[in-house]
């Protein structure tokens, strides 16, 4: 009988979602009276109810296949009125149907289907919107570790380590041993489990509106400066220390460090447009010409500079117009 | 914010009262020559576009002698201190004139006495 009712069900189940609703109804009605006439033994209860909820299920979902387009719209609502849409009225019958094939309690029964079919419903939705959690996923990527003899040794002496330092401060190694050899796959690697959720941004505060500062202020500062400016325990330390002041510089060096020349070749060789303000004639012009052409081979000065130096000459020879002119 | 005002307080310490009110100097420098010969720097920095600009109009053959005249007599109008001719390199912790090697700004004494403690890189006793 079995054989029987899941053979018929596979030709139905395919042939649902093709059919169209007129259709639709005649294997369910079919599939319902088959329901209705077979006959239950108690001892086979269990694996009946099993065989028939999957029944259910996939019948559920090649109507969810089929009426997609139609209740699309239904899905997209909200998560609180999913839980609040009607279950199909055909699944309900279906649920009811079987319910009543069973010995036990009817309406007991009835209901757990119902709730069983509404949170497949939900699964159902979810998964098609990705949002649950794959625990395939998840499992894929652990592997069971084996603790070999080589790395044991390793392990006993990083716990002794862990204890006590030459200093007596109980600092840690550094953290990049636990992530080399306790993930053989590295840690980045893998689809995204979207199990964590990211911690909301907290809102930046409002800048309060500082005063001037005082002396009593000033005092903290300078006792938290001075105990957070611990010594450098090592050269490495007290390098960073420099660099930050400035004493030692960045490596690898920076030849162009503290400059900061936004300005393109052509603005420093071609300085010609500078020379507006000078006749065009004369001693003067030939003696700018001259003045321009060591600028541009200049490379230590900025653009500023140049165009300063052309600007100070121009304001020089205007004020000795006079005397030029009795010349 | 402290450590502002840690450096505010370190450069006060060594604080030079500028040019127009030298009343009385209060300074970590070895003595007054030094401190002169800082002013010095000091002008001969603020000036030197100037000087370079004028000494390039005097030392001119194209423009007329009487422009280069007038150009003279500006550059001897600027502040003595201000010519760089004037600045001594002096050994930086002894204030020592003469004797001084300009790699390390030192005087001789004073690198020799390093020297021996082993406190300047990279010199080692000279023997071949």
């Amino acid at each position: 009988e079995k054989d029987e009712s899941t053979a018929s069900k596979d030709s139905t189940t395919e042939a649902a979602p093709q059919s169209q609703e007129d259709r639709a109804e005649t294997p369910k009605q079919k599939l319902l009276d088959i329901i209705g006439n077979m006959k239950v033994e108690v001892s086979y209860k269990k694996k009946l109810q099993q065989l028939k909820t999957r029944e259910i299920k996939k019948q559920a979902t090649n109507k969810l296949e089929g009426l997609d387009s139609e209740g699309s719209t239904l899905q997209k609502t909200t998560e609180d009125t999913q839980r609040g849409k009607p279950l199909n009225p055909e699944l309900v019958e279906a649920a009811s149907a079987v319910a009543s094939s069973l010995p036990r309690n009817k309406k007991q029964t009835e209901s757990e289907l119902l709730a069983q079919l509404r949170r497949h419903e939900e699964t159902t939705d979810k998964q098609k919107k990705g949002g649950t959690i794959n625990l395939r996923n998840v499992i894929s990527e652990m592997a069971v570790k084996r603790q070999s003899s080589a790395q044991r040794g390793v392990r006993i002496s990083n716990r002794i380590s862990l204890e006590l330092d030459e200093d007596g401060q109980r600092t840690k190694p550094e953290r990049f041993s636990p992530q080399s050899f306790d993930s053989r796959r590295s840690l980045k690697v893998g689809k995204r489990l979207n199990i964590f959720t990211k911690a909301s941004t907290e809102a930046e505060n409002a800048l309060k509106t500082v005063s001037s500062p005082t002396i009593w202020d000033l005092e903290f500062a300078k006792k938290i400066a001075a105990i957070t400016a611990q010594p450098p325990r090592n050269g490495f330390e007290e390098m960073i220390q420099w660099t930050k002041e400035g004493i030692l510089w960045e490596f690898p060096i920076d030849n162009e460090a503290g400059m900061e020349d936004d300005a393109e070749f052509h603005e420093h060789i071609f300085l010609e447009k500078h020379l507006e303000g000078f006749p065009k004639q004369g001693p003067i012009r030939h003696f700018m010409e001259l003045v321009i052409c060591g600028l541009s081979k200049n490379p230590y000065l900025s653009v500023k500079q140049k165009i300063e130096h052309i600007e100070w000459f121009q304001n020089y020879f205007e004020e000795k117009k006079e005397l030029l002119q009795e010349i | 914010m402290a450590a502002s005002a840690l450096g505010w307080v370190l450069r006060a310490a060594r604080q030079v009262l500028p040019s127009s009110c030298t009343r009385q100097v209060r300074s970590y420098y070895v003595d007054w020559r030094m401190l002169r010969d800082v002013k010095r720097r000091k002008l001969a920095y603020e000036y030197a576009d100037e000087r370079l600009r004028i000494n390039a109009i005097r030392k001119n053959t194209i423009l007329p002698k009487e422009l280069q005249e007038v150009a003279d007599k500006e550059i001897a109008d600027l502040p003595r201190d201000s010519c760089p001719v004037r600045i001594r390199n002096r050994c930086v912790l002894t204030s020592r004139p003469r004797g001084v090697k300009r790699r390390w700004r030192l005087s001789r004494i004073v690198f020799r006495h390093f020297a021996d403690h082993a406190q300047m890189s990279g010199i080692q006793r000279a023997m071949w």
